[in-house]
């Protein structure tokens, strides 16, 4: 390691430490709120750990009583994985082809600009006409019709990630299983596809991720527990009269549980490093 | 037979042509190497060949049938990239065998050609691994086994040893020769080295600008170079080109007194022509033994470089260099005026206006 002066240590590990807190603190606080019992959350001067320790709000909200908050909750959160997940699939089934030809054909590169052009625009000036568009095809209030609008969001994030994860994989490798006589549709599935998979996972888990989160379009479309998302019915929780801050807590770290769960479960895929060897170097 | 006809080559991007008109026909089991600087076109016919990239204009024949608009898998052909181009997610041995897999040879028969091709290039042992885990030289060996498994018409190269360092490409490079004797395939090979297109070609074309402003073998492009070009492009050192006026049968060397008397046979064809290029190549100088009959030239030394198995002395003449290969053991000073002798069969002419050979 190269020579360093004491106090240079101290000032490094020090920022390290500090980036560390800023980034934690607000996760640790949603977890400890989670579990604090409601005395302890709204006690004065505030307990930043709590006396006793409640774990009922996680029961609360897993429950499947009839017409309980367990079973909106519920109801939601799968609401949010079918929106999310449908989203994410036809996102990569649309993006994969698309990123793939833009990549390999540089003179319709223009297209792809003009696609991330209207990902400029903000959302609202696009609500209006994403209502009506889906209360024409009847739409409304249905998970379909959500992960419609959220593919209209994920596909062109989608395709500009894909994109560059195919100009990172030589043509040349294309051109020789040509050669050794591969169709396209072979080239692409055992060759292209394959050496392609890191940056698919990636970008499949960022699409996920995109639409697990959204909250606006979700808001604006969905009324009732048929397509309601989570983040959706975290923001019920803080509508009524009563906010129960620590169920929204717990609602949170529940929230956070499904994408931490896939993103461990692709870790393995987003390690690139993959294409190495292919080519020279 | 040809194995390989090219007519009328053209290729335009825009406005530019790339390609002028290349016309060129290959026997079978020749070995051509197309040589030129980067941007010359050479690497463009070559896709053209492959099909990889069609031409607008011209025909490309490949035993007799001609191909254009051919897919590039049913020209019966196969191709060595200069990156390589293995498929970095499989073995070795399925990427030797992939060619096969595409056009459906029964498993059993595939195994026993990618093993007999991995035995003619020395990587039975690799047949396991994947590119990743190979060297420079053995990812190579893979690439070039990949086009001999499948026994084509034609071999491409693209410029496949430029990624090796100098020592390896020696090797490969009488791997190549090798092979080519053992299989008597027909090759075109693609480089912009000199060294490697004299000692592999049978044939080499060199290319310039979109043209080809030589083809023939690889003695006559080192011994009768067609054009000042050619004269420059192969050999090392380069061989020295020097302006000179003719009159009465005398080569001035502009900038000079010195002149050269052109030998009898050299006059005639010079002819009437006054500005001419004399082309020497370095090691057809030698210092002048005893009272120096023949063709001599004078020039003053100014850098002597002792390379190992030779002595490369750069001199001037007037404002003009002049370098020469000598003998290691010479004695030459620095600094001091020194007489040269000229091999007269070595000695080439060019009009300084065409820049083509007299």
């Amino acid at each position: 390691m190269e020579r360093r002066s004491l106090s240079a240590a101290i000032l490094v590990h020090v920022a390290a430490l500090l980036l560390l807190v800023v980034i934690l603190a607000p996760v640790v606080w949603l977890f400890i709120m989670s579990i604090s019992s409601t005395p302890d959350l709204i006690a004065k001067p505030l307990h930043w750990w709590p006396d006793t320790i409640d774990l009922s709000r996680y029961g609360v909200l897993l429950s499947s009583a009839v017409n309980s908050a367990g079973q909106a909750f519920v109801a939601s959160l799968f609401n949010s994985l079918k929106v999310a997940g449908m989203a994410t699939v036809a996102a990569l089934v649309v993006a994969i082809p698309s990123a793939w030809a833009v990549s390999r054909t540089p003179s319709v590169g223009w297209s792809l600009y003009a696609v991330i052009a209207t990902y400029m625009l903000p959302p609202v000036a696009l609500a209006v006409p994403l209502y009506m568009a889906l209360s024409w095809i009847g739409l409304l209030n249905n998970v379909f019709g959500l992960a419609l609008v959220y593919l209209t969001i994920l596909a062109p994030f989608t395709t500009w990630l894909l994109k560059s994860g195919f100009d990172s994989i030589p043509r040349e490798i294309e051109s020789a299983a040509t050669m050794d006589g591969a169709r396209l549709d072979q080239t692409l599935r055992l060759i292209t596809l394959p050496l392609a998979a890191p940056v698919m996972a990636t970008a499949a888990l960022f699409a996920f991720l995109l639409a697990w989160d959204e909250f606006f379009y979700a808001l604006l479309f969905t009324s009732d527990q048929q397509a309601k998302t989570l983040t959706v019915a975290i923001a019920d929780l803080a509508g009524g009269r009563v906010s129960d801050y620590g169920l929204i807590a717990t609602a949170g770290v529940l929230a956070a549980l499904p994408p931490l769960l896939i993103g461990l479960f692709m870790q393995r895929a987003l390690i690139s490093g993959l294409t190495s060897g292919g080519v020279k170097g | 037979m040809s194995a390989l006809e090219l007519v009328n080559i053209r290729k335009r991007y825009g406005t530019v042509e790339t390609l002028k008109g290349i016309e060129l026909s290959l026997a079978s089991g020749e070995f051509l190497v197309l040589l030129g600087s980067s941007g010359c076109g050479k690497s463009t016919l070559l896709n053209i060949i492959a099909g990889l990239a069609e031409a607008s204009e011209g025909d490309v024949r490949i035993g007799d049938r001609s191909v254009t608009g051919v897919h590039p898998k049913n020209r019966d052909i196969a191709m060595v990239f200069q990156s390589y181009a293995l498929y970095p997610n499989m073995s070795v041995a399925r990427n030797i065998g992939f060619g096969l897999e595409m056009r459906n040879v029964p498993a059993a028969e595939r195994t026993e050609a990618v093993e007999k091709t991995a035995r003619i290039l020395q990587i039975e042992n690799l047949l396991g691994r994947k590119p990743s885990e190979l060297s420079g030289g053995q990812r190579q060996r893979v690439a070039i086994g990949r086009a001999l498994v499948r026994d084509p018409q034609i071999f491409l190269f693209d410029e496949p040893l430029s990624n090796l360092d100098a020592k390896l490409r020696m090797e490969m490079r009488t791997e190549l020769k090798r092979l080519h004797q053992m299989l008597g395939t027909t090759i075109v090979y693609v480089t912009h080295d000199q060294i490697e297109a004299m000692t592999l070609a049978t044939r080499i074309a060199v290319m310039r600008d979109g043209q080809i402003e030589q083809l023939a073998t690889p003695d006559e492009i080192y011994n009768r170079p067609a054009t000042r070009y050619v004269a420059s492009f192969v050999g090392s050192p380069p061989m020295n080109m020097l302006d000179a006026t003719v009159g009465n049968g005398v080569a001035h060397i502009d900038g000079s007194l010195s002149g050269i008397l052109l030998p009898h046979d050299v006059q005639e064809r010079a002819g009437k022509a006054r500005n001419v290029i004399i082309g020497i190549r370095p090691e057809s100088l030698s210092l002048v033994s005893g009272d120096g009959k023949g063709l001599t030239i004078d020039a003053k030394v100014e850098v002597v470089e002792l390379t190992g198995p030779e002595l490369v002395v750069t001199s001037t003449i007037g404002s003009q260099r002049l370098t020469a290969s000598l003998p290691p053991r010479s004695t030459v000073t620095v600094g001091t005026p020194q007489r040269f002798s000229i091999d007269a069969s070595a000695l080439h002419v060019f009009d300084q206006a065409t820049e083509k050979r007299m």
